[in-house]
């Protein structure tokens, strides 16, 4: 088995997963972990194995992977801090 | 974007120096593609923060929305996207790595692979929203399925125009216009195409997964 079949194998195994955790109903700070989690790691394995970034140039390896930290971060924040965001977001 | 472009063929990651053209090398390093995709990508990137934007606020409005929105959703569509995206992408992968070798029958069986599995993706778009329907799940059903369709609708005139990239390049490889030494049209349509995956990674989990 080749590199590009291992990490496709591994981005079906980690949809499955999330797939199952859909099932379950769960919501909380776990799920948000997990779901961040999966976001940047999954994520990341396209950016860098799929679209070859790992040597890639630079400034646009830089800005992938911020995406891919960004939104996980903003997810957490999004789950612990509505109220924050929900004011921010009033217009008054 | 990048710095004037300089002869240093060194930096071409996994490729022989001799298959990349001098002038995908930039001080920065190699630029899969072209530089007028990344561009389009970087496009691609902001606006999908702002509509993600929408739905982190539209959430923070209407948790309960939220909470229970993705129950009613069918999460065997979401995933069978999910799927075939990314087993379209590890087509592209493959017809890069295949054109890099010259193998331009391979390349073309893989580049047909991509549109295949990717044209999948309107196709179960088609019988899920025809069951969304059915269900009462219109665009007027709520908060959280007005953003669910906003983002993947959006989503689907992307890799629209992904599947009609790929189209191009699978005219353009059947006529033998890739080479090991010259294929930057491929790989610009492969980069764009795994954009669109990352970007699908990103919705899946928000409306069929988080609550």
């Amino acid at each position: 088995m080749g590199h590009a079949e291992r990490i496709w194998l591994t981005l079906v195994g980690l949809t499955l997963a999330g797939a199952w955790l859909a099932e379950t109903g769960h919501a909380g700070w776990p799920l948000a972990f997990v779901v961040a989690g999966l976001i940047a790691f999954k994520g990341r394995m396209v950016i860098d194995h799929y679209m070859e970034m790992t040597s890639a140039n630079t400034r646009i390896r830089r800005v992938l992977h911020a995406f891919v930290v960004v939104v996980p971060l903003l997810v957490l924040f999004s789950h612990g801090w509505s109220d924050v965001l929900r004011r921010l977001t009033t217009l008054q | 974007m990048a710095s004037p472009p300089t002869p240093s063929p060194a930096r071409a990651g996994g490729e022989t120096a001799g298959a990349v053209p001098a002038e995908r090398i930039y001080k920065h390093g190699r630029v899969p593609g072209n530089t007028g995709i990344w561009v389009g990508i970087f496009c691609v990137l902001v606006e999908f923060l702002l509509l993600f934007g929408v739905y982190f606020v539209a959430k923070a409005h209407h948790r309960e929305a939220f909470l229970t929105g993705p129950d009613k959703l069918l999460t065997t569509a979401g995933v069978a996207i999910t799927l075939l995206l990314l087993t379209s992408g590890y087509c592209m992968v493959k017809a890069v790595e295949t054109i890099r070798r010259d193998e331009r029958r391979k390349t073309l069986g893989w580049v047909v692979g991509a549109i295949v599995l990717g044209f999948g993706y309107p196709l179960i778009k088609f019988f899920e929203i025809r069951w969304n329907v059915a269900n009462g799940i219109d665009g007027e059903a709520g908060i959280f399925y007005t953003t669910y369709y906003y983002l993947t609708l959006n989503h689907l005139v992307h890799v629209s125009w992904g599947l009609l990239g790929l189209l191009w390049v699978a005219v353009r490889t059947a006529l033998g216009m890739y080479s090991a030494r010259d294929h930057g049209g491929l790989e610009a349509a492969a980069v764009y195409w795994h954009t669109t995956d990352v970007i699908w990674l990103v919705i899946f989990p928000f409306f069929y997964v988080l609550r």
